[in-house]
């Protein structure tokens, strides 16, 4: 039953005004995707009557099967707005004709790579919070993500039934508990204010907070209830509204409003007596099938109900007319069409996180504007398998100009740079395609603010890209997106038959493809590596491989492995010496620990090689206590000429000391990458140059002479400065009831887990308990603690650091040194590691 | 064993004696270095006895000229021909450990040396594999074991007596003389790849199922596959034997190692060997500056194989640098910091070098073929003999998809050269090197610590990204130092240190 047509939803695209992308995020099983299905339900894909029931969204089978959301899927919506709905409305519109495209994204934080490839291509969020568990970690993190995005936020508190049916809370008790949850939701949105975005906090009374029962289909916002009652009350609806919620008291007896409870028996908070009152009453009735009663209340109402319903009884009479009465889909799209941002309206605050160019460039001003006649800026957000196996739409949304079949589009990709040829393609839009529902519709062209599916460039983008004109050679791309989790979970896979290699190459390649966060690699031992955020993520991504990828081939997976990291505890114990093979050159080298928080602040790119000397120096100086003089002789950051290390020139009058750099940069790139313990890469050392002496001829001291022997310097170096193992440590953070706090914190004191944080929920029996959790233990741990909870505990795991182990890796026998050998033995090197002899020469 | 039949010390006179050759070149390997002199002296004495027993035919045969060789520019299992051609010499005679790549110019004559090993416990070790499983077996073995071949071939023959026999083949060495220009007659084949030997048996490993390789030759029954033997290798684990398991890296493969009198099964390492190369080959399709090493002046058909790289290289879109010295070690590659890639032209059994210690890994030819090919796969076959490469023309399926490439190190898409349509624009390009690297320096002045390895597209463009470009042309100093006479002479002895040497 499709309400409408690909030329009519087509036709509604131009009104760049009436058109609202948004996406639904919330924690893990919070029921986005369930609300979606009743949203999706109104648009008229799906019957009515099975909504609830079927996941719409949830397009695999082992989406249906585990009863999460794995990916994210888009869908169009249609919703037609009354002329009287639409009165207060003061923004910009163009008839009454809306189109809603949203993406229902995944919870579990595995997958929250979903969700910022999601977020970046939306304007608004539908923030969906559980009224009993409320604000939970994954809430926090993807409303953070979407502020940093600036995506403009609106609430819902879901699962109303269940205050009603479950737990049978009274109006006051249930009022608490929701003020709690926005109150709690607020706080972290205020913490990510972003002043062009303005006040991003969600009220009640201002409509901003929707409450729902996905499950049974229906919600309501404020304003419904305010419409019903400004005429009785004869206020307007503003009025009415601010009187729903807050320390507004309503006694029938004295028919007067109060700040302040008058201790009457009658005496009810506004919200309670109007709002929560009257729905427990109608639910009540139903479920009691006391159906006389209901019909007058439901004429009373003006709720009419179609004979057929009439005949049905308990929970599904309960269901049918509360849909009727207050139906999820027009309180929610109303919500979202009222306040969040049209494409137009949001594109102008979000042009400059989007636009890595210059502001005031034609590109820029096309974003801003949202200019249908501009050129073309469009970006790919993540790639969707198609039914044809192996190929993929690329899925994004159009900033500015319009993409239609046949165009020619330049592809810029992750690493492009404007100006040369890196990572650019220039190829044809074979079709561009629009979702609705499970069907793609073709359509000619697609104007700005939109979602797209585009066919025929899936060859040439990897998992994201900036698509614009052909002849627009000066465009700069879209900004990449930055992700919240990291992929440190990696398995080896090979195929089981030999000959299956190019199968298993074809395979990872449309692995890479599918998932915005996994990388698929090759170890230096000639092993393909899947990375993933956590252990659910590869064990879909493996599923995913071997069952469409590959065709069914089987593949052989070894244990999950942790990459570890390399750095020294303290100040080398001396200056170290290497010799050149020619034995004409000399370099001393030392070894310290980088200053605490610097390495992150390598990571997240505040310091790098391409700052500008005198920002670095003055940061370095005020925040890490470096000499001003020094911070100008960073020689250069490694692995990769931007990882967390780095070599500081600290000799005084050398000869030559600038024909070597390069060679001493090109030795240290080489063995910062790969560590002198267990070829892992380095981390948080910082290399300090002594003394050098070269041979007066330049060609005894070239690159030959001096890159080897700076690799082996900084090894000796590293090993005379107390070599440490870093391990990835996640953090982990736990709810459960009160009963199941022993097994959690036995389970985690196996798993050399620690709790630093335990706190119960106000006005609930649960506990929030945050552990950090090596990440080499993880394995497995949340199906132990399932069992040793009685499935009452559900972890979600996010990296959070590098922390150091305290066993030394030289002392044969500790902890570090034996993972130092298994590393070693896994990649097939020497057991035994290297000894300092072999790298220190004596003079 | 007397140096007598060690070094076949009968046969080699007789060589040089019937083929009338006046010099000889005799190359050792380092390790057989100690006994040169016996060895030329023990050489001499029996081409004289030779001599005057023939003397009434022709008395006036000059006396030959025996020359000792050692440490060869390439591997030592190569015949060094440039060696010889400084004392022109007509013909070599190769001591020690050799891979019997034919040579280019110059005949041959091989000693394979003899090592010592007991018959019966191999011919045990030998029945207890072919025996209870009733598989085919192929033995193959290090050269220096050719001598006892034949004993252990009866005598397995014995222990088997009249019961069903299994089915063991041999290996046969090829032969000991190699003759290039006697076989450049015999097959006047595509410029000179095959430069055939006595017996006219052609290399290429696949010939109406006759096999070959290092040197040893054998010949399957119609129908069968090399996948169905079990090779049983005997001699110590060195190239020949990694050259053995990666070629045929799809059978059983066990060792018997004469000198512990033990078999080793255990091949994990070997494997790990072949997976590496894998890494190699994925790593070397990154590349965009490759360096062709020429690890042999000596082997036949070296100059195709190196023209053929080049070809390959540049039609993928690459930048190639040739390179010729010595045997490469790591101070030596790393002077060329600009290749992120070397290729290593040479004989089979010392291509493979495991470049843990190099700043760019060092591939094969044929991982090189693999690499650059579009649309050529690792299949887990592997040729070590570039000489195999030639003839299986490169260039047969270029069925080029339009896809980009998929970089497994990178973990995504990378740009790549479109063979067709861009011609004009390299061209171009060319034109305009060196306006833009000059272009690239001016940028780059800012912040000179962007040196990224692997984004230069040539040697130019790196130079430019690089801090330090060779002499300061803003020298400070405008005044010209005086000048001073320098040192000449030789390096041996400086003619001012001859005088001094002289005084005192």
């Amino acid at each position: 039953m499709v309400k409408f047509t690909a030329e009519e939803l087509r036709r509604i695209m131009d009104y760049k005004h009436n058109i609202r992308n948004m996406s639904v995020i919330a924690h893990v099983d919070h029921g986005k995707s369930t609300l979606t299905d009743s949203l999706v339900a109104a648009a008229g894909i799906i019957a009515q009557e099975v909504a609830g029931d079927v996941r719409m969204t949830d397009t695999r089978a082992d989406e249906a099967e585990r009863g999460i959301t794995i990916k994210s899927t888009g869908i169009s919506l249609y919703y037609e707005m009354t002329d009287e709905a639409l009165k207060s409305y003061k923004g910009e519109r163009n008839g009454n004709e809306y189109l809603i495209n949203l993406i229902d994204s995944p919870g579990h934080v595995d997958f929250s790579s979903e969700v910022t490839a999601a977020l970046r291509i939306t304007d608004g969020a539908l923030v969906v919070v559980d009224c009993i568990e409320g604000v939970c970690v994954q809430t926090e993190t993807v409303l953070r993500q979407a502020l940093g995005e600036r995506i403009r936020p609106v609430l819902t508190v879901n699962k109303m039934d269940r205050c009603f049916l479950e737990l049978q809370v009274d109006g006051e008790e249930a009022y608490q508990t929701f003020q709690r949850v926005i109150e709690n939701a607020n706080v972290i949105m205020a913490t990510y204010e972003d002043p062009l975005l303005g006040d991003v906090q969600v009220y009640p009374e201002k409509g901003t907070v929707a409450f729902s029962a996905g499950l049974h289909g229906w919600a309501f916002t404020l304003t419904n209830f305010a419409k019903m009652y400004a005429s009785k009350f004869g206020v307007d609806e503003s009025k009415m509204m601010e009187r729903l919620w807050g320390e507004n008291y309503f006694d029938p007896a004295t028919k007067k409003w109060t700040s302040k409870n008058t201790g009457s028996a009658t005496c009810k908070r506004g919200f309670v007596q109007f709002c929560y009152e009257p729905i427990k009453q109608i639910i009540n009735t139903c479920m009691n099938d006391q159906k006389d009663k209901l019909w007058p209340m439901l004429t009373k109402l003006g709720v009419t109900m179609k004979s057929d319903e009439k005949e049905l009884m308990g929970k599904g009479l309960m269901k049918r007319v509360m849909q009727t009465w207050l139906p999820a889909s027009s309180a929610l799209l109303e919500m979202m069409i009222f306040h969040l941002p049209s494409p137009s309206t949001a594109q102008r605050y979000r042009v400059e996180n989007l636009y890595e160019g210059p502001l005031d460039d034609q590109y820029a001003n096309a974003i801003r504007n949202c200019d249908p006649e501009g050129p073309l800026m469009l970006y790919v957000s993540k790639m969707i398998p198609a039914s044809d196996k192996g190929r993929f739409f690329a899925f994004g949304r159009v900033f500015a100009g319009k993409v239609q079949t046949g165009l020619k589009v330049r592809i810029m990709g992750p690493n492009f740079v404007p100006g040369e040829k890196k990572d650019l393609y220039v190829k044809n839009v074979q079709r561009t395609v629009i979702w609705m529902g499970k069907k793609q519709e073709t359509v000619e062209d697609v104007p700005c603010g939109n979602t797209v599916a585009l066919v025929g460039l899936d060859q040439f983008i990897t998992k994201n890209a900036t698509l614009t004109n052909e002849k627009e050679v000066d465009a700069h791309p879209i900004r990449a997106m930055k992700f919240s989790v990291s992929p440190v979970v990696r398995v080896a896979v090979q195929c089981k038959v030999a000959s299956d290699l190019p199968k298993l190459v074809e395979g990872l390649k449309r692995l890479a493809k599918s998932d915005p966060m996994v990388v698929c690699s090759i170890e230096e031992s000639g092993e393909h590596i899947i990375a993933g955020a956590g252990e659910l993520h590869l064990e879909i991504c493996l599923k995913d491989l071997q069952d469409d990828f590959m065709g069914g081939a089987e593949i052989i997976k070894s244990d999950p492995v942790v990459s570890f990291r390399e750095t020294v505890l303290e100040k080398s114990s001396r200056t170290v010496m290497s010799k050149s093979p020619n034995k004409h050159n000399r370099l001393y080298m030392e070894a310290r620990p980088l200053e605490e928080g610097l390495p992150e602040a390598i990571d997240d790119g505040r310091i790098g090689p391409r700052d500008d000397p005198k920002i670095r120096s003055k940061i370095l100086a005020e925040e890490f206590g470096w000499d001003k003089d020094l911070a100008k002789k960073i020689w250069c950051f490694g692995p990769e000429t931007t990882g967390p290390n780095m070599v500081v020139d600290m000799c005084k009058g050398v000869q030559y000391l600038n024909e070597i750099k390069d060679s001493v940069v090109a030795g240290f790139q080489w063995a910062s990458k790969e560590g002198a313990l267990a070829e892992e890469n380095m981390r948080g050392i910082c290399f300090e140059v002594c003394d050098v002496v070269l041979h007066a001829d330049a060609i005894h001291r070239g690159g030959g002479q001096v890159i080897p022997t700076a690799r082996r310097v900084i090894y000796a170096s590293q090993l005379t400065a107390k070599p440490r193992l870093l391990e990835p440590v996640y953090l982990v953070e736990i709810q459960a009831p009160e009963q199941a706090l022993g097994g959690i914190y036995s389970v985690l004191n196996q798993k050399r887990g620690h709790v630093f944080e335990e706190m119960q929920r106000p006005g609930t029996p649960l506990y929030n308990i945050k552990a950090y959790l090596p990440v080499i233990e993880s394995f497995g741990f949340s199906g132990q603690l399932r069992a040793s909870t009685s499935g009452q505990a559900f972890p979600q795991c996010v990296f959070d650091h590098w922390e150091m182990m305290s066993s030394d890796p030289l002392e044969t026998g500790s902890q570090a040194s034996q993972l130092v050998t298994d590393i070693r033995k896994r990649k097939g090197l020497k057991e035994q590691m290297t000894p300092l002899s072999e790298f220190e020469d004596k003079l | 064993m007397d140096l007598e039949s060690n070094y076949e010390i009968a046969p080699t006179a007789e060589f040089i004696q019937s083929n009338k050759f006046t010099r000889v070149a005799l190359q050792f390997p380092d390790e057989l270095l100690k006994d040169a002199v016996r060895v030329v002296s023990a050489l001499r004495a029996k081409l004289r006895t030779l001599r005057e027993s023939n003397a009434e035919q022709n008395d006036d045969a000059p006396e030959v000229g025996l020359f000792v060789m050692a440490d060869t520019a390439y591997g030592s299992c190569c015949v060094d021909e440039v060696g010889a051609s400084h004392v022109d010499a007509d013909a070599v005679v190769h001591y020690g450990h050799t891979c019997l790549s034919p040579t280019s110019t110059l005949p041959a004559f091989f000693v394979f040396g003899k090592t010592p090993i007991s018959v019966p416990d191999c011919v045990k070790n030998l029945s207890h594999y072919a025996f209870p499983n009733g598989r085919r077996v192929l033995v193959l073995f290090g050269l220096d074991y050719a001598h006892s071949i034949q004993n252990i071939r009866e005598k397995f023959a014995e222990v088997c007596g009249a019961e069903s026999k299994p089915e063991v083949q041999y290996a046969n060495v090829i032969c000991s003389v190699m003759n290039p220009s006697k076989g450049r007659k015999v097959s006047n084949k595509v410029q000179g790849t095959s430069g055939s030997l006595t017996d006219n048996n052609s290399f290429g490993t696949v010939s109406a199922n006759t096999y070959s390789i290092g040197g040893l030759v054998w010949k399957l029954p119609e129908g069968h596959k090399m996948d169905d033997y079990l090779l049983f290798w005997i001699g110590s684990n060195n190239s020949a034997f990694a050259n053995i398991v990666l070629t045929y890296n799809g059978c059983e493969i066990v060792r018997y190692d004469a000198s512990e009198c033990s078999m080793v099964t255990d091949l994990s390492q070997q494997r790990k060997i072949l997976k590496r190369r894998y890494y190699l080959m994925e790593k070397a399709k990154d590349a965009n500056i490759v360096g062709i090493l020429v690890g042999t002046l000596g082997v036949a058909g070296y100059l195709n194989m190196i023209h053929q790289m080049k070809v390959l290289i540049t039609g993928a879109g690459k930048k190639v640098y040739t390179l010729v010295m010595g045997r490469p070690n790591p101070a030596k590659l790393a002077n060329f910091p600009e290749c992120d890639i070397f290729i290593y032209v040479s004989c089979a059994q010392t291509a493979l070098l495991d470049s843990k210690e190099y700043l760019a890994p060092v591939i094969t030819p044929f991982e090189a073929m693999l690499a650059f090919n579009r649309g050529c796969q690792w299949t887990g076959e592997y040729v070590m003999e570039f000489r195999d490469l030639i003839n299986s023309s490169p260039v047969e399926s270029r069925n080029f998809s339009e896809e980009a490439r998929f970089s497994f190190l990178q973990g995504g898409y990378v740009e790549d050269f479109d063979p067709q349509g861009n011609g004009t624009e390299e061209d171009k390009e060319g034109a305009l090197a060196l306006a833009n690297a000059t272009e690239k320096v001016l940028q780059l002045r800012d912040n000179p610590n962007s040196i990224v390895k692997g984004t230069a597209k040539s040697g130019a463009e790196f130079l430019a990204t690089r801090s330090y470009q060779g002499l300061d042309i803003h020298y400070d100093g405008s005044l010209p130092e005086p000048y001073f006479i320098g040192r000449s002479g030789r390096a041996a002895g400086y003619e001012d240190e001859k005088n001094g040497h002289e005084k005192s």
